[in-house]
């Protein structure tokens, strides 16, 4: 087993492994985004959740996880949902602990704890999930990316987590 | 925000605020059940947004894997019903 007692990356050179075997598939960021600084402090901020855990309500449509450049649609995953009542379909990271406790990679419940405890102003209505196996760059940018944002914009949260699976 | 644990896939994505937890890939919140862990990531990761100060910076949390597999196995041991 390595030694992660530094607190390294435990899986390193993924970048360069992913990259070798789908060339050019990964995003590489020349610039720098400037910061948006917070408006309000976290007590009162409200907070959405963003992930690439290809977590979705039971009963909708299934990321298709088998298409050869990936799957370029998101799910919204309203923000009371029930831990019982979302699933995940996705194949590209280690779902044994997201199987007993969804929150591991999708905290949903601990969001909803948070929020009602006062700890954070409260949750956007909607969360938002979708595969992170996408081959195209590109595309990804051009359609899943700015769709995505626009629907996260419209929810007004004053911050965004993200969770890239 | 973003909650990562590919820190070199973060450093050249360059999200303008990022922490890193050494975690296995899918557990970016921790271990099954370990709800104090969980909540602690959230508001550590919260509490940079307020912090942070400069557009890329990957702060790290102070935690290792060992150390949330070992608090995990200990809270199953001391309640080993739960779902």
């Amino acid at each position: 087993m390595m030694d992660n007692s530094e607190g390294a990356q435990l899986r390193p050179g993924l970048w360069d492994t992913v990259n070798e075997r789908y060339p050019g598939s990964m995003i590489v960021s020349a610039d720098d985004v400037a910061l948006v600084p917070l408006t309000r402090p976290i007590r009162e901020a409200r907070v959405a959740f963003v992930s690439s855990a290809g977590v979705q309500p039971r009963g909708t449509l299934p990321f298709d996880v088998v298409h050869p450049v990936g799957d370029y649609s998101f799910r919204r995953v309203p923000s009371t949902s029930r831990v019982e009542d979302l699933e995940i379909h996705q194949l590209k990271y280690p779902t044994d602990g997201a199987a007993r406790d969804l929150n591991v990679i999708f905290p949903i419940e601990r969001l909803q704890e948070l929020a009602a405890e006062g700890a954070i102003g409260g949750l956007t209505p909607e969360f938002f999930s979708f595969i992170g196996y996408n081959m195209d760059p590109v595309s990804f940018e051009r359609t899943l990316a700015q769709e995505l944002a626009d629907a996260v914009v419209a929810e007004q949260p004053d911050v965004v987590l993200l969770a890239p699976a | 925000m973003s909650i990562t644990v590919a820190l070199d896939v973060t450093e050249r994505a360059k999200p303008p605020r990022a922490v890193f937890v050494p975690f296995r890939m899918g557990h970016h919140f921790g271990v099954p059940f370990h709800r104090s862990l969980q909540r602690r990531i959230i508001m550590d990761a919260l509490a940079y947004v307020e912090h942070a100060r400069i557009s890329g910076d990957v702060h790290r949390l102070p935690i290792t894997w060992a150390q949330a597999r070992r608090e995990g196995l200990e809270l199953e041991a001391a309640f080993p019903y739960r779902r």
